[in-house]
């Protein structure tokens, strides 16, 4: 096969990989209710899973100073002085995997201390694993074609 | 040497000189307070003076966490000192004498401990200020003695229930202020022992003899205050099981002996506000006095120089709250 | 695709070759270093309002790595400041040379260390201790501080930019890296060095310094140990010496098969992976473990980091490269391959940056309003909120950078192979195997 009409089909390949809309499971959406305890400098849980559509309700807890709990990619947020139970709602209308953050400083570990929030799969991260597949595929060709 | 030499190592030296001197000269001449987490300095400096009438001019900073700012007894809004940022407070004063000043956001177990002294100095304006001595003092109350009531409700008592039931009877003695203060709910129930009722509608006029002493905006006060200073180790529940009652329990393991040598004054779990027995069998008095004086190693704060009697009496207020039933 | 070259445009030529552009560079570059370093000593210990802090972990390092590094190679030693004051010294002057009596002691470096070892040792220590590090504002002032002393008594002691060549720890990565950037400094013809008698280029001259770098422009094939000074077009008679544009990773044609370079390559693929896990990740026993230092669990953390760059790693590697033959000739085609890694670990920071400079790149504007955290608002946006920036092309680009980075090693795995008469295949499963687990860490 010619060099560009391969380098064509890997592109389209690659295309639709990164594009192409995944098949979404449909699960009615619940009303999710997480208790999360923030300390210096982690919380606990840190990894959360729900289902897109789904109505979740954040209680932060602090257990030290003041935390806050800021997700990335819905740009919402909580503060929680330590016994005083913060509450965050929101829909989990975005689909994959987002971290949520500290957002009020709470000593020299605050720019990391990071949880993860996965709604239904990680598309994205599936995408650029399929991405490197094609591209190894891409290699692997080069390499028999020389 | 050339020209262009010389200019170049006037240009250098030049900019070596200001970034070294600026940052110390700025340094040095910005007053700053530092605020840190107790376990780490607290307040710095934490005494400070002042003059009756003149402004005092505050810039603090937090070195690490959030923290808060305000000083005791004189009802002012606190503000919040948060990390890297500078925060302006100006302060006058009316009276002399010697003011405490006290972080209001938690940083940790040790965050009552984070308190400062502002001596003011100056002529006392109007010399009517005497010391008054608790009420506790006056009465000869042992705060630290258990005060477990003999007998306790088997229901939540219901101060509605308890108005309806109190219209018929007098108990104008046992609502008024000086008695509802010098005993505790359990001697009043005794106390209604003279009327014909059944020991459930006993504590529900005893509920309703405590509503009556307060109002509902002293109980959201007192709720705010509970909030702000209380719940972080008495709990929202008010169980004793605050984020930090581990903490406390922990350390009571290896924490300090009181001065009679035995382990009773040691760090403990906060008390349980939700206990029958002990909140019923205290008085208001002995609940000021453990407020005002504070624990004596147990981990419990003084709060004497912090909190108003307003506020003492509100928070006790909301403190029973977590007994009596109270009408919405 | 041909090289360009850039210094036959007379406005670039006469930029480079002056000595007055790059000394006003050089005076605001030391400047603002000396300021970090008082910044970070004085100012608050709140890194995230530190100008310490914010411009070097986050401003510096985010240029560094994506602009400077991928596009510009040593671009950044062209400009760094901290060899500047022990090379004035060396020379008694800031611009000219008055004389070509050498100051100082002028000794050799050491044979035995004319290697990127230490180096790769310098940059270790930093890395170990980077949770402090990039967090403290006290202790960056004082790292900062003491590479400023370090090259200077190096430079009192020992000829040339000796600090630069073998000690700094950036300078070890960046010139790994510097192999794959679209920029060099090369000859323009071999006959006439061949012809030139005094290699003034190296040995200096009237015109200039010899070759603060150590490094001979004549023989100059990649870009690894050349930090872009421009001393040697100041001082070549025949204006031999041309910066041109090329193609990316030009320089990975032709693989070195050092052990040393080998290991960096490790070190910065491997440190890249644990710092996605470590810092970006949730899992908080780790970052307590790496913070804590001087605890069992940092000790744990430390061995774990060092086992897996200098075992885990290279150790799988070798399985993909040898044939079970004779050890030079392993050796040989161990660091031959690693080349292949060069590009895929350049990638993997990138990617890593990416995220913590997004996320953290909206105090820039805080701290230069407000740089030693005394409550100043010089320009008016010290009290800018903390608000991540283009969170939605994050994962894209970071996909972007790990896939392109793995397209690139393995077309560097190819070529490395041909060399190494080997197979590229296993090395190019490496490289897939690591790409996944970095996207796994990062999205």
């Amino acid at each position: 096969m010619r060099s560009y009409l391969l380098l064509l089909l890997f592109a389209m390949a690659g295309l639709v990989v990164a594009f192409a809309p995944l098949p979404v499971l449909v699960i009615a959406p619940q009303e999710r209710t997480f208790r999360i305890d923030a300390r210096q400098f982690a919380y606990s849980p840190s990894e959360l899973a729900v289902n897109p559509g789904d109505h979740i309700t954040i209680q932060l807890v602090s257990t030290d100073v003041v935390h806050g709990l800021y997700i990335d990619g819905y740009d919402v947020s909580a503060e929680a002085d330590p016994g005083q139970t913060a509450t965050l709602t929101f829909t989990a209308d975005k689909q994959g995997s987002f971290r949520f953050r500290c957002n009020v400083t709470c000593g020299a570990m605050h720019p990391f201390m990071i949880g993860k929030l996965t709604v239904g799969t990680n598309d994205w991260l599936l995408r650029s694993a399929g991405l490197a597949v094609i591209a190894i595929l891409g290699v692997f060709i080069l390499v028999k074609r020389n | 040497m050339k020209r262009s030499e010389l200019l170049s190592r006037i240009l250098v030296v030049a900019g070596m000189l200001l970034a070294v001197g600026a940052p110390l000269i700025f340094w040095t001449r910005t007053p700053l307070i530092h605020a840190r987490m107790a376990d780490t300095g607290g307040w710095n400096p934490d005494i400070l003076q002042a003059e009756v009438g003149k402004p005092l001019e505050l810039h603090f900073t937090s070195d690490d966490v959030v923290h808060g700012f305000a000083v005791g007894q004189l009802d002012m809004e606190a503000v919040d000192v948060e990390p890297g940022k500078v925060t302006d407070v100006t302060l006058t004063f009316d009276k002399p004498g010697t003011y405490t000043f006290y972080c209001t956001r938690w940083c940790g177990v040790n965050h009552w401990r984070m308190r400062g002294t502002i001596e003011v100095s100056g002529l006392d304006v109007d010399s009517e200020t005497t010391p008054t001595v608790p009420l506790y003092v006056t009465l000869g109350i042992d705060i630290d003695a258990p005060h477990e009531a003999n007998a306790i409700p088997e229901n939540r008592p219901s101060a509605v229930r308890g108005q309806q039931l109190a219209a018929s009877l007098d108990i104008s003695q046992f609502s008024s202020p000086d008695f509802y203060r010098a005993n505790s709910p359990y001697q009043i129930f005794e106390g209604l022992n003279s009327t014909d009722l059944t020991d459930t509608e006993k504590w529900d006029v005893v509920a309703y003899i405590w509503q009556s002493n307060t109002t509902v905006d002293a109980l959201a006060n007192g709720r705010e205050l509970y909030a702000q200073n209380c719940v972080a180790c008495h709990g929202e529940s008010g169980e004793g099981n605050g984020v930090f009652a581990d903490d406390l329990a922990a350390a009571g393991e290896a924490s300090m002996q009181s001065m009679n040598g035995s382990m009773d004054m040691a760090m403990q779990t906060p008390a349980d506000f939700t206990d029958t027995s002990c909140m019923l069998g205290a008085s208001l008095a002995l609940l000021e006095g453990k407020i005002l004086r504070g624990g004596m190693g147990t981990g419990m704060p003084m709060w004497g120089s912090i909190f108003t009697e307003k506020q003492i009496q509100d928070l006790i207020a909301y403190l029973y709250s977590f007994q009596f039933e109270y009408q919405r | 695709m041909e090289k360009i070259e850039l210094t036959r445009n007379p406005f670039i030529k006469t930029a480079l070759k002056s000595r007055y552009p790059q000394l006003a560079v050089f005076i605001v570059m030391l400047v603002g270093y000396i300021f970090a370093i008082l910044a970070g000593l004085v100012g608050t210990p709140v890194g995230s309002h530190n100008f310490s802090i914010v411009f070097v972990w986050i401003a510096w390092w985010a240029i560094l790595i994506l602009v400077a590094v991928p596009f510009f190679g040593r671009g950044w030693c062209a400009v760094c400041p901290i060899p500047l004051p022990g090379e004035w010294l060396q020379r008694g002057a800031i611009l000219a040379p008055p004389d070509k009596k050498p100051k100082w002691l002028n000794r050799r470096w050491p044979r035995a260390l004319r290697n990127i070892w230490l180096q790769n040792i310098s940059f270790l220590l930093l890395a170990l201790f980077s949770s402090v590090l990039l967090t403290t504002p006290n202790i960056t002032g004082i790292v900062l501080a003491a590479m400023l002393f370090a090259a200077i008594g190096l430079s009192i002691v020992f000829e040339r930019r000796s600090f630069c060549r073998y000690l700094c720890p950036v300078g070890g990565f960046i010139g790994l890296y510097s192999q794959t950037a679209p920029l060099e400094l090369r000859i323009k013809d071999k006959k006439v060095c061949a012809a030139c008698e005094g290699k003034p280029c190296y040995n200096g001259s009237a015109e200039g310094y010899g070759c603060p770098w150590d490094v001979f422009p004549g023989g100059l094939t990649k870009n690894s140990y050349c930090g872009l000074c421009m001393e040697c077009i100041r001082t070549c008679p025949f204006d031999n010496i041309a910066v041109n544009a090329r193609p990316f990773s030009a320089d990975l044609a032709k693989p070195s098969a050092r052990m040393d370079e080998a290991f960096k390559a490790f070190i910065m693929l491997g440190s890249a992976m644990i710092y996605a896990g470590v810092l970006l990740g949730p899992w908080g026993t780790l970052k307590d473990a790496a913070y804590n230092v001087g605890t069992t669990a940092w000790f744990i953390y430390a061995a774990v980091f060092l086992s897996v760059i200098f075992i885990v790693m290279p150790s799988f590697f070798a399985l993909c490269v040898t044939r079970f033959e004779n050890i030079d000739r392993f050796k040989k085609r161990f660091a031959t391959l690693s080349t292949a890694l060069i590009p895929l670990g350049l990638m993997f920071w990138v990617a890593f940056s990416l995220s913590f400079v997004l996320t953290n790149a909206s105090y820039i504007l805080a701290s230069l309003s407000d740089p030693l955290g005394l409550g100043w608002n010089l320009f008016g946006t010290a009290n800018l909120a903390w608000q991540p920036m283009l969170t939605s092309i994050l994962a894209p680009g970071q996909t972007l950078a790990l896939v392109g980075g793995l397209i690139w090693s393995g077309r560097t795995a190819q070529k490395a192979a041909k060399e190494a008469t080997v197979s590229p295949v296993p090395v190019i499963v490496y490289c897939f195997i690591v790409t996944l687990a970095m996207l796994w860490l990062l999205i």
